[in-house]
């Protein structure tokens, strides 16, 4: 499998060359002949590389986005089966986590503050 | 591959570790029964391991980053926090050599004649080799960053070259202090001022050798297209510590070859 690879990035290496443009800020005495990776990535790298440019982000690696907990405005809880375990800090610097399992269907009310939790199918890329 | 919802690596298990901390074991009491019984099996046998050890576990990590693709970005963080903690770890590694130099320069002993260097010591000119030295460390770490440079533009040809100049370099360093080491006028075993010298100076050299080291693996893996425009940081973490090498012996330079005579 790594000679394929190595052969694979090879051949592209060694027609990026002539391919890539190039940027108006090198020297221009050579300029191509190592892979990038758009071309050279693999396994969880080229899945995390590829999801990210469809604006996808199904490994978790950015922030959560921030909701208001309202009705109308729940946190959007990803998982990937029919349940997932919340821990809701109530309020900020809190030291009591509150914790409860959320279950898919209509959206759940933190024991402790009320914030609305709604669980969301999360797809993995495989 | 395996199915996570994260994108962290949770490695393979590896005998590495475990060979890695027997070598430490034979080594150790290698050293021991060496310097008691004169034997070298045992620190030979423990060597061996050590050598073996980290040539088949650097080999897996590069086999998991670059051919299997487990370097996600959050990994390749976690692996940036843990060389700048090494590095940090070996900075604190020679601050103590260099307490103890200025422990003992700072106010010398009547047993040193009051004075340093001490009576009887003719310390190395440090207008002569170790000025140079200063000054292939310096390219070195010049032409380190142009390597650097040259693999984020993705030209291939100019990272190759000034890659091996870095190599050479460093290589250069360690040629001429091995010469200034067997030429010098005093040893390891002359009083205090010998023996801050050549450990302070000697635990550095090994660190060249080791950066060194590291650099030419770097080479041979950019040789065979490891490296992408966009993720190097196996040649990264070896120019930071290529760096390092080079203000510890900035600070070598100036404390003890310069201020020092």
């Amino acid at each position: 499998m790594a000679a394929r690879l190595l052969l694979r990035s090879a051949f592209r290496a060694a027609t990026t060359c002539r391919a890539v443009p190039v940027p108006a800020l090198t020297r221009g005495v050579t300029t191509g002949g190592i892979p990038t990776d758009e071309e050279q990535a693999t396994g969880l790298e080229k899945q995390v590389l590829k999801s990210m440019k469809e604006g996808k982000d199904p490994y978790s690696i950015l922030k959560p986005k921030e909701y208001a907990g309202t009705k109308d405005d729940p946190h959007l809880v990803p998982s990937v089966t029919n349940k997932r375990i919340v821990g809701c800090v109530c309020e900020e610097d809190n030291t009591a986590v509150i914790w409860f399992w959320l279950h898919e269907g209509e959206a759940q009310r933190c024991p402790s503050c009320g914030s609305h939790y709604k669980l969301v199918p999360h797809e993995l890329p495989h | 591959m395996a199915h996570q919802a994260h994108a962290y690596h949770m490695v393979d298990p590896s005998p590495w570790p475990l060979t890695g901390a027997i070598s430490a074991l034979l080594m150790t009491s290698g050293l021991a029964t060496w310097w008691h019984y004169k034997t070298t099996t045992l620190l030979f046998l423990g060597t061996t391991l050590l050598l073996l050890t980290m040539f088949q576990w650097w080999r897996d990590i590069i086999r998991e980053s670059t051919f299997q693709g487990h370097h996600s970005t959050p990994v390749q963080k976690g692996l940036r926090y843990g060389m700048v903690l090494f590095i940090t770890s070996e900075v604190f590694f020679f601050i103590g050599f260099f307490w103890a130099f200025y422990h003992s320069s700072l106010a010398p002993a009547i047993e040193l004649g009051g004075l340093w260097p001490p009576t009887g010591i003719t310390p190395l000119d440090p207008f002569e080799v170790p000025l140079l030295n200063t000054a292939v460390l310096l390219a070195s770490g010049v032409t380190v960053t142009w390597a650097h440079h040259t693999i984020m533009e993705g030209a291939r040809k100019p990272a190759l070259q000034s890659l091996t100049l870095t190599v050479l370099l460093g290589l250069y360093f360690t040629a001429l202090q091995a010469m200034e080491y067997y030429e010098a006028p005093f040893t390891l075993a002359d009083g205090v001022y010998g023996c801050t010298f050549f450990v302070a100076t000697g635990f550095h050299g090994l660190h060249v050798i080791i950066g060194t080291t590291f650099l030419m693996v770097c080479l041979l893996r950019h040789t065979h297209y490891h490296f992408t425009s966009n993720h190097h940081f196996g040649f990264e973490a070896g120019a930071w510590y290529w760096h390092f090498v080079d203000v510890v012996w900035l600070f070598l330079y100036i404390s003890i070859y310069w201020w020092g005579s």
